[in-house]
């Protein structure tokens, strides 16, 4: 069966996907089989539709994006929102999500939380300066609500130039690069703890790699390196296509991923994205 | 939102014990320091088929009825490293399961929404639970994106005032922790109540969890005891991890299963086994409230506290967590 058939035979009835099985509709998965539909060219297909409408409701009064309907808090999900090609997402006000979006930074930026430890006579170290995005309003950055979010922005930037969108952006990018593992991948956001240095994992050296396209510093040959290892050895269909699209990002042909799926929404898109951007249509970057 | 405390919790021992003594006290009576509810120590040297016989034994000695009840298994997963023991042995957790299916439970479900990977599945897979656990993909939940209900904290001693839960967690009966023995570079220990930890959903929260950290580490995971006061706990200490836990740890063997009905008097147990002072931990001491947590208030089964006794080595900055050395015998 096609990706695409398969993805849309997981769609619930209220137009939304979920995670796994026939469990309730999710953002997340949802903005990702809206992405493989559209990879697939069926961003207007009558599934694709439905999931938009979804979509649309999940917005909230604040602009951002909840990640399901019964929790009321606009996360991280929001940047997954604005990566949608506006075709896939008609009903998302995608003016305001963009500022809520931009309206996030970790809380370990903040002013608050530097004076504190300056009060308190703690050196903090250089990879907190830089404003990167948590996967809760008011918590810490991380890498994946960071680079997806960096990846949503550029897209705006593409359309419309802004100093505060390129502002965020070089930010976002300086978070990433700081927050690499010593082996050169990324794992969570955490590169040391307690001084002790923290070992990457495949999908999010794959997610890392991929916000920093087109950046050519001495930091992506040891991250590419890293990554092709995490690759080699993966075991992991999920993971596996979050590193071939981050490789794919950086010019390499990486190999197939492992044969063993799951058969979850998320898993199968994102292999049908890593597939479209293999064949030259990276969703993420166009 | 729904004021929510675990429906179907009892008075424990302890609590029985205080209200009594708070009585005598008022009736003019000297009162007896309260004590806690037992805390069972057994050493199981491997991960071998004894281990079925020993969770029987632990259901049956802890009177643990769940004949018809939804008993939910809770262990702790969190990464995958093949050069140490980050997680709890699938060996101890296919134990508990065989063993409450076999006390009369209607339904055991094994969960867990690790705080680092997203990709549970693929870490329990790693972990050795598909290959360990028959049909382990189909009595497992991720808590990480289970069905939720937003509850309202109760007399909340962190900065949370509600949290989502999952309602696999909310719904059950009886819950299991079934945490490793591990020292934990922040909160000290990593055991049956950091273990709850795992019930706070990442599809909401992220991964990791950290408004959990921002709201305070000791704080929360008092919090999460107060809704979970009952859970009964396993511990799997039969290898445990010391130095740079919970993650980076180096495997120490120590060759115990701890085991009881109040996560406080375990945990304050496992500490000791471990050389620290329950009393120098900081959710312990929140948790514990104005009760004290010394061995002698703890009455123990099985193995005599110091004969099981092993010093785990910990960071220089938990050095300050020791037990003294007249405080490591019992």
């Amino acid at each position: 069966m096609p990706d695409s058939e398969e993805i849309q035979g997981l769609q619930n009835r209220d137009g939304g996907w979920p995670y796994q099985g026939r469990g309730a509709s999710w953002t997340e998965p949802t903005c990702y089989a809206l992405l493989a539909l559209a990879a697939s060219g069926l961003g207007q297909s009558s599934s694709a539709r439905a999931a938009a409408q979804w979509l649309a409701h999940r917005q909230r009064a604040d602009g951002g994006l909840a990640p399901r309907e019964s929790v009321t808090e606009s996360t991280w999900l929001t940047a997954l929102g604005l990566l949608l090609p506006p075709e896939a997402a008609e009903g998302l006000d995608r003016n305001r999500a963009a500022a809520w979006v931009l309206a996030q930074t970790g809380r370990e930026s903040g002013w608050v939380y530097k004076l504190r430890m300056f009060l308190s006579g703690v050196r903090t170290d250089v990879s907190l300066s830089f404003d990167g995005w948590p996967w809760y309003p008011g918590a810490a950055a991380w890498t994946t609500p960071t680079a997806l979010s960096l990846l949503a922005l550029e897209k705006l930037e593409r359309q419309n130039t802004d100093a505060e969108l390129s502002k965020r952006i070089a930010q976002g990018r300086s978070f990433l690069l700081a927050r690499r593992c010593r082996d050169g991948g990324w794992n969570h956001g955490s590169t040391k703890s307690l001084g002790y240095d923290s070992d990457s994992y495949p999908e999010t050296t794959g997610v890392g790699l991929l916000a920093l396209h087109g950046w050519t510093g001495p930091e992506i040959a040891p991250a590419v390196a890293r990554a092709e290892e995490h690759l080699a050895a993966c075991e992991s269909y999920q993971a596996a296509s979050w590193l071939r699209l981050g490789l794919l990002a950086h010019g390499r042909q990486p190999q197939a991923p492992p044969s063993t799926r799951r058969g979850q929404t998320m898993e199968i898109a994102l292999g049908t994205l890593a597939d479209a951007a293999q064949q030259g249509r990276n969703l993420f970057l166009d | 939102m729904q004021e929510y405390r675990h429906s179907r919790a009892q008075p424990t021992r302890r609590q029985f014990m205080a209200a009594a003594g708070a009585t005598l006290a008022l009736s003019g009576c000297s009162q007896p320091p309260a004590k806690w509810a037992p805390v069972s120590i057994y050493r199981a040297a491997e991960y071998s088929e004894n281990l079925y016989d020993l969770i029987r034994r632990l259901i049956a000695e802890h009177k643990l009825d769940v004949r018809g009840k939804r008993v939910v298994l809770k262990p702790n997963m969190v990464e995958f490293d093949e050069r140490t023991v980050i997680n709890t042995n699938p060996k101890l957790v296919h134990a508990a399961l065989e063993g409450f299916r076999a006390a009369g439970a209607a339904d055991v479900r094994i969960a867990e929404g690790p705080g680092h990977r997203r990709l549970t599945l693929d870490l329990a897979d790693a972990a050795g639970y598909f290959s360990t656990i028959p049909g382990f993909e189909s009595a497992f939940t991720d808590l990480n994106l289970d069905e939720l209900t937003l509850v309202q904290m109760v007399r909340p001693q962190s900065k949370l005032r509600s949290l989502y839960l999952p309602n696999t967690i909310l719904n059950c009966d009886l819950l299991v922790s079934l945490p490793k023995l591990k020292v934990h570079h922040w909160a000290g220990a990593t055991l049956s109540m950091k273990n709850l930890f795992g019930l706070v959903p990442g599809g909401v929260y992220g991964w990791p969890k950290n408004v959990l950290h921002w709201a305070g580490i000791n704080e929360t995971i008092a919090d999460l005891h107060t809704l979970f006061p009952r859970a009964f706990s396993i511990v799997d200490g039969i290898v445990g991890m010391e130095g740079n836990g919970p993650i980076q740890g180096t495997p120490h063997p120590t060759g115990v299963v701890v085991a009881g009905a109040d996560p406080v008097a375990v945990d304050a147990t496992c500490c000791r086994i471990m050389g620290l002072d329950p009393q120098r931990i900081g959710y312990l001491q929140l948790a514990a409230g104005r009760e004290r947590l010394t061995e002698d208030l703890v009455p123990q089964i099985g193995e005599p506290l110091h004969s099981v006794a092993t010093r785990f080595a910990v960071l220089p900055e938990l050095e300050r967590l020791r037990l003294s050395d007249g405080e490591s015998k019992s």
